[in-house]
């Protein structure tokens, strides 16, 4: 367990040392951030003391490995766009709102694509089932960013139910959450549906149908917890893209959260701002997989032995 | 390709937002209209950089609670005393400056009248290291003096006859209390920095929203109608549309197609007073030294061809450009930074501009035969440059209808997508080989524009590369009789205009889109880099 456990961290910090290369280099492919960062007319005073400052004179490799020692510490440096601000210190502060968001998504995605999965693979066939399989294909072709305008506009500007966007209440968060929501619910459903329709068809289930076991304990307790693997595969890809996936969605609602700050910092040509956001975006992923591999040794003690 | 699904994104976007408020008109809209009007709320684009300390941004935009040392008209766009000078005077030879303050200006938070000190200081913190303010070089080499409370002087190095320029909407100096300052230190700038506007600056929600009170009694007598105002930052654009028909806010700024949404939907669109922005495409690489046309190696480009300049230019229909990418209230520009405002403004120019730079496909036609274009040229293809820029979402649509107008009368041209940082590194390398947008904002002194886009004098790298011009632009540096400098000036204008050096566009003035159901009016001249300001003139029903 503990090997696998090495294993499985020690791949992951060696990604997080690829991607710290890519995100390094990306920021310097893009432009000199002399032009990128300083006015037009900046003058050549205003241009030198930017270089030094930005150790832009100094050898590539040796910029590299001065942003990999400090990045390892967590100084990304100064924001430019939010002059005064830790870039990492800024990314993480947003940390909160995008929790709060994805958390809400995540929860609404539960709620809805467990129980639609469920309810499409025992009522195969029926009505129910081709209602769930059009919400999910619906689900699934219509652009995140596309139904939030929506959204927007159903709920806020003709019914006036709900913000337009911003922050501050609840209220603010429902939109956002369920635009975010929406395709992780038809892929979920469609994942527990198909894993469910495979553990029902198993000999286990008839035997325990045959014995008397009552249908709710035979779908939900037997069926569900054997059928659960594929969705919880899922779950952990659904976690990280629902905080990752929400850069769109936060920018259409003006919510202040890492995904906000990711594009904001990218229109802005705030390097270090950009650097932070994506190596915090990856590790989250990270710790999501790592996650996942974790619940699975949990669930299936097959891996644990492998 | 990353930059055609960039655009069907955008008019997907668009074409959604038409649609959704075309239901808006249907179902009677408006349906949650504000009826506070105690706040007003404007929304706009997100800051380049969002900062209390002004100096550190690139000064895209003054708090309504600062002042500059001169003001603009908010119905012409002229100076005017309107900010924290009460009048000013120079020398004979522009090389002096000398400032009265307004002796009843006071800051917010009684942190007393408005003085000399502050001035001083409030110049030594912009021009420190740290200070990343466009226009700010002009100051950089300047020396200010305190000659008593309310009186500072500036002494430049070289004559500046649009020294004003600097002091005005271009924001290149907005004046601190040093008395805050000095009980406070910066953290107090950060925390709530103490201006001398008809505003009170209240407090910020970072990236989000900035909020400032208006001030009752203010010194300078103005006096808005509302208690509160809030500028939201909001990237979307069509989320500012939703704002404004959902009545969250009362104006907001939108591209120029959703404008037309709004105006459709019944929303009231707002123009300023004078033109708050030029716009161009700009052949580059010093194309017009004397030695590009003979060669044409490598090095020079087939617009080093006069003939295939004017072809160029023959070749745009540009009313109907210029209707796709700003819609009503823009006029065509006869040379980029010539400006009526400004000396130097040629009236025969303009009246000459149909006849010299109309569409005329067939003209056009016939003079790239006379070139002998394409066999003559080594790089015959045009590289149209797609880009954008903060502020300007026309650029990449203004390159891809120039190639379409030229594909007509059969100019080769390759499409370069590159951001804007990448375009500049080749335009300061001297390596850019391409025709690109550019943008006057706000619309610079011709004096200056000039020299920044067409000779070596101001921006080396934007050098036309032309003799003439360039000795021009060296006797403007000196001379200081406003008669001569504009007959220079007109001289410039004229050889940049005859010599097809560029593709003029348009002088476009700042719009914003205001709540036909919350305001009455909103006078403001375009003169700052976003175009807004006078937020105290904003008049509600």
């Amino acid at each position: 367990m503990l090997k696998y456990l090495a294993r499985r961290v020690g791949s992951s910090l060696f990604a997080l040392w690829v991607i710290t290369i890519i995100v390094f280099l990306l920021t310097h492919l893009s432009g000199n951030p002399v032009d990128a960062l300083l006015p037009d007319d900046a003058t050549k005073q205003q241009i030198d003391a930017f270089i030094r400052d930005w150790g832009l004179d100094k050898p590539l490799w040796q910029q590299y490995l001065t942003f990999l020692g400090n990045a390892v510490q967590g100084d990304f440096g100064t924001s430019l766009k939010w002059p005064g601000e830790d870039a990492m210190g800024f990314v993480l502060a947003r940390m909160p709102a995008t929790l709060q968001l994805g958390g809400i998504a995540i929860l609404i995605s539960l709620v809805v694509a467990l129980p639609l999965g469920v309810a499409a693979a025992v009522y195969k066939g029926s009505p129910v089932d081709n209602g769930a399989q059009m919400f999910a294909l619906l689900g699934q072709s219509i652009p995140n960013f596309w139904l939030g305008i929506v959204l927007i506009w159903v709920f806020s500007v003709w019914l006036g139910w709900l913000p337009t966007s911003g922050t501050g209440t609840f209220a603010h968060a429902i939109l956002p959450a369920i635009a975010i929501a929406w395709f992780q619910v038809s892929a979920l459903a469609r994942l527990t549906r198909s894993a469910m329709l495979e553990v029902l068809d198993a000999e286990y289930i008839k035997l325990a149908r045959v014995k008397g076991v009552g249908e709710f304990s035979v779908v939900w307790k037997h069926a569900l917890r054997n059928a659960a693997v594929v969705p919880l595969t899922y779950f952990g890809i659904l976690a990280a893209s629902i905080l990752t996936g929400s850069v769109v969605i936060e920018t259409v609602f003006s919510w202040p959260g890492m995904g906000w700050v990711a594009i904001e910092a990218i229109r802005g040509r705030d390097f270090p701002v950009v650097q932070a956001v994506i190596v915090a975006y990856a590790v989250i992923y990270m710790i999501s997989n790592l996650v996942v591999d974790l619940l699975y040794v949990a669930i299936d003690p097959r891996i644990r032995n492998d | 390709m990353i930059h055609k699904k960039t655009t069907f994104t955008s008019k997907s976007k668009t074409a959604l937002a038409s649609l959704l408020l075309a239901g808006t008109i249907l179902t009677g809209g408006m349906s949650t209209a504000a009826t506070a009007q105690d706040k007003v709320v404007v929304a706009v684009s997100p800051l380049g950089a969002d900062s209390n300390l002004y100096w550190t941004t690139t000064g895209a935009f003054i708090f309504p609670s600062m002042q500059t040392l001169v003001g603009n008209s908010a119905e012409t766009g002229k100076y005017d005393n309107s900010q924290l000078a009460e009048s000013w005077e120079h020398n004979e030879d522009f090389t002096s400056w000398t400032f009265k303050l307004h002796p009843n200006a006071v800051f917010s938070d009684d942190w007393g009248p408005v003085t000399s000190a502050d001035v001083v200081h409030s110049f030594e913190i912009h021009t420190g290291d740290d200070a990343k303010l466009s226009g700010i070089s002009a100051l950089k080499e300047t020396t200010l003096t305190a000659i008593d409370d309310h009186t500072v002087r500036f002494d430049l190095p070289t004559p500046d006859p649009d020294f004003l320029f600097s002091h005005a909407g271009r924001g290149s100096l907005v004046i601190y209390s040093k008395a805050q300052f000095d009980a406070e230190g910066m953290e107090g700038y950060e925390a709530a920095p103490a201006g001398s506007g008809p505003f009170k600056y209240e407090g910020r929600d970072v990236g989000q929203s900035m909020t400032f009170s208006s001030i009752k009694d203010h010194w300078s007598g103005a006096s808005p109608e509302f208690d509160e105002i809030e500028f939201r930052w909001v990237s979307e654009p069509s989320t500012r549309l939703a704002m404004l028909a959902a009545g969250e806010a009362h104006a907001v700024t939108l591209p120029r197609d959703l404008r037309d949404d709004a105006a459709e939907a019944g929303e009231t669109v707002l123009s300023s007073s004078a033109g708050a922005m030029q716009s161009t495409m700009l052949f580059t690489g010093k194309f017009m030294k004397p030695e590009a046309e003979e060669t044409r190696d490598a090095t020079s480009y087939a617009w080093a061809d006069a003939r295939v300049r004017e072809a160029v230019n023959r070749a745009l229909d540009r009313d109907g450009i210029l209707e796709v990418l700003y819609g009503e209230g823009v006029e065509a520009l006869p040379v980029y930074t010539m400006d009526p405002r400004f000396p130097g403004y040629s009236q025969e120019l303009a009246d000459r501009f149909d006849e010299d730079y109309g569409y005329d496909p067939e003209k056009a036609m016939a003079l790239l035969k006379e070139a002998g274009y394409p066999e003559a040229f080594d790089n015959a293809a045009i590289p149209l440059v797609v880009t954008s820029l903060a502020g300007n979402p026309e650029f990449a649509q203004m390159a891809e209808l120039v190639q379409a107008y030229l594909d007509v009368v059969g100019i080769e041209t390759e499409m370069r997508e590159q951001d804007w940082a990448t375009g500049n590194t080749a335009i300061r390398g001297f390596t850019a080989d391409f025709v690109t947008p550019m943008r006057n904002a706000p619309v610079r002194p011709a004096a200056l524009g000039v020299q920044i886009f067409f000779t070596e004098h101001a921006s080396p790298h934007l050098d036309l590369g032309d003799p003439e011009i360039n000795a021009l632009g060296g006797e403007l540096l000196t001379e200081t009789d406003p008669e001569k400098r504009d007959a220079i000036l007109n001289e410039m204008f004229t050889s940049i205009y005859e010599s097809y050096a560029h593709i003029p566009m348009a002088a476009v003035p700042a719009t914003v889109v205001v709540s036909s159901d919350l305001v009455e009016g909103w006078t403001f001249p375009g003169s700052t880099s976003s175009g807004l300001s006078h937020f105290e003139l904003i008049d509600l029903k």
